[in-house]
């Protein structure tokens, strides 16, 4: 029997149609259609100054969208051959790291949802909100901020927010152990999620799996160890588990929250004073840069022509954690009430998976592919 | 005496429903952040419901991308009556930064199916959007299901 979920369905957040192929209730083969949130930005970018498009990079993604425009700024600043000021780098690390734990909470607690654990599900955006604060005091806004600018950021932080930022920190981190322990060691909750959606490290290299989805199957790779800020000032170490399960991917997204809390406080203690932000001239020429995003690897191939974007290509974390879910962890789930937390553990973000829509004029159709 | 009876319901229970129609997901970060222990959209009896043929009210994000402008249209007609349109965020009323050369969006959403209220904000704060929902929400849906009324006693 062939059971469609969405594209709007109680289970999902965005619209997406899962097409599962099932047998009783086991699952045998899954199937994803995209297509539903396209809207064609690689193309707008075209042609135009980096001035209008570090809004539009903002914009494909709303979760994630800071690590974005962080890394629209890189690719442009690294192909004239520059680095901005040491503390423009420290205060993004900062936003960096309060991004990635929202989005952490963020995706857990969707996930809790999907169990239909409403407590967990309550009690971790409860947490989410201090990491939200903490972004809205230095950034200005809470989702889409505009912070970050070609050649440094735009505002400046002071002590009276490092303070804040700091007190948020200990009231997350002070209750951040409470929940892992109620997801970790709770018999229910424990049992459907340990030894479900399985994902071993050879089907995560097939799949291409980047990012706590990867990094929970035993691929240990982090963009942030070769980024220039990471290696020459903080003290990181990618973490990483070997299960390759629902529990295994939920608890690394909890065990990287207090990682990321712990840089914080690294780049808080030693910034540096100086400038924030300094004029950066756009060469002409081609360059790719990869950056960590919360879901993992994104990368920027860019081609500018003096002032213009000639041609921009941008791949997302979400594109291969969506296909190694639908190959590799979806097959064999024993029911659909899983089917729909497994899809939930791999941090499925839409908005980010759209790229490439191919129309025939000839024929007057419309098809639309992933590309990696 | 049982129509009063249901628009006091009305005004007291209200399922919505988060229709993403192509967005960058922003607005519905801030739609589930509604929900957190903060803000809490239930205190005031409204639930999520993600589900049209339960639902009273849309919400609605996100420019109207090619794949959803017969999809919103079946959708609305699934959703029972007395039904309210809210479109959140600057997509639905504009398309926002994507209503440009090259994108393959075709805002507003008032095209498609009548919208009955906005708010604006790229994304808006959950507080705005709580407020929105709570002005125009319980009124609209007793006056829409009065009109109703009245046109089925003309019959």
């Amino acid at each position: 029997m062939i059971v469609p979920i969405g594209p709007v369905h109680p289970g999902l957040k965005e619209p997406l149609r899962l097409k599962l192929e099932t047998q009783g209730e086991q699952v045998l083969k899954a199937e994803i259609d995209y297509g539903y949130v396209h809207r064609g930005i690689e193309k707008i970018m075209e042609g135009k100054t980096w001035q209008k498009c570090i809004y539009l990079s903002e914009r494909i993604c709303g979760i994630c969208s800071y690590e974005h425009t962080q890394s629209f700024a890189e690719v442009l600043e690294l192909m004239a051959g520059e680095v901005v000021p040491p503390r423009a780098q420290f205060l993004r690390v900062i936003v960096n790291e309060l991004d990635r734990i929202q989005s952490h909470y963020l995706a857990n607690s969707t996930y809790f949802k999907s169990l239909d654990h409403e407590m967990l599900f309550m009690k971790v955006l409860e947490l989410r909100e201090y990491a939200m604060d903490s972004l809205e005091l230095i950034s200005g806004n809470r989702v889409n901020m505009g912070w970050n600018v070609v050649g440094g950021v735009r505002m400046d932080a002071d002590d009276g927010h490092f303070k804040q930022i700091l007190d948020n920190l200990k009231f997350i981190e002070d209750n951040h152990q409470r929940i892992v322990d109620l997801f970790s060691e709770g018999p229910v909750i424990g049992l459907r999620s340990k030894g479900v959606g399985l994902m071993t490290r050879e089907e995560a290299l097939k799949g291409r799996a980047v990012g706590p989805i990867g990094r929970a199957s035993g691929l240990k790779h982090d963009c942030r160890e070769f980024h220039h800020t990471y290696k020459d000032y903080f003290d990181f170490k990618p973490i990483w588990r070997k299960e390759g399960d629902n529990y295994a991917r939920t608890m690394n997204r909890f065990d990287e929250i207090p990682q990321s809390i712990d840089l914080i406080r690294q780049a808080i203690e030693n910034i540096p004073e100086g400038d924030i932000r300094k004029p950066i001239e756009i060469k002409t020429g081609y360059y790719d840069w990869r950056n960590e995003a919360p879901r993992g690897e994104v990368r920027y191939m860019c081609e500018t022509n003096g002032n213009l974007i000639k041609n921009i290509s941008i791949r997302t974390p979400s594109i291969t954690n969506i296909d190694s879910c639908a190959k590799y962890m979806l097959p064999g789930v024993p029911t659909i009430a899983d089917a729909i937390a497994t899809y939930a553990s791999s941090d499925p973000c839409i908005a980010c998976a759209e790229r490439v829509q191919i129309t025939d004029k000839a024929l007057k159709t419309v098809e639309i592919k992933d590309m990696y | 005496m049982l129509n009063r009876l249901k628009d006091i319901v009305r005004k007291t229970s209200i399922n919505v429903c988060i229709i993403n129609c192509g967005g960058c997901n922003g607005c519905d970060v801030e739609l589930v952040a509604c929900l957190s222990p903060r803000y809490d959209l239930e205190q005031y009896g409204i639930y999520l419901q993600n589900n049209p043929r339960d639902a009273d009210i849309l919400l609605l994000t996100g420019a109207v991308t090619e794949q959803w402008e017969d999809k919103l249209r079946r959708i609305y007609a699934k959703t029972p009556e007395p039904k309210v349109v809210l479109a959140v965020g600057n997509c639905p009323q504009s398309g926002d930064v994507f209503a440009q050369e090259g994108g393959r969006v075709n805002a507003p959403a008032s095209n498609y199916i009548p919208v009955d209220a906005a708010v604006s904000g790229c994304p808006p704060r959950p507080s705005e959007i709580i407020s929105a929902v709570l002005k125009v929400a319980p009124g609209a849906m007793v006056a829409k299901s009065q009109a109703n009324r009245e046109i089925k006693d003309d019959d």
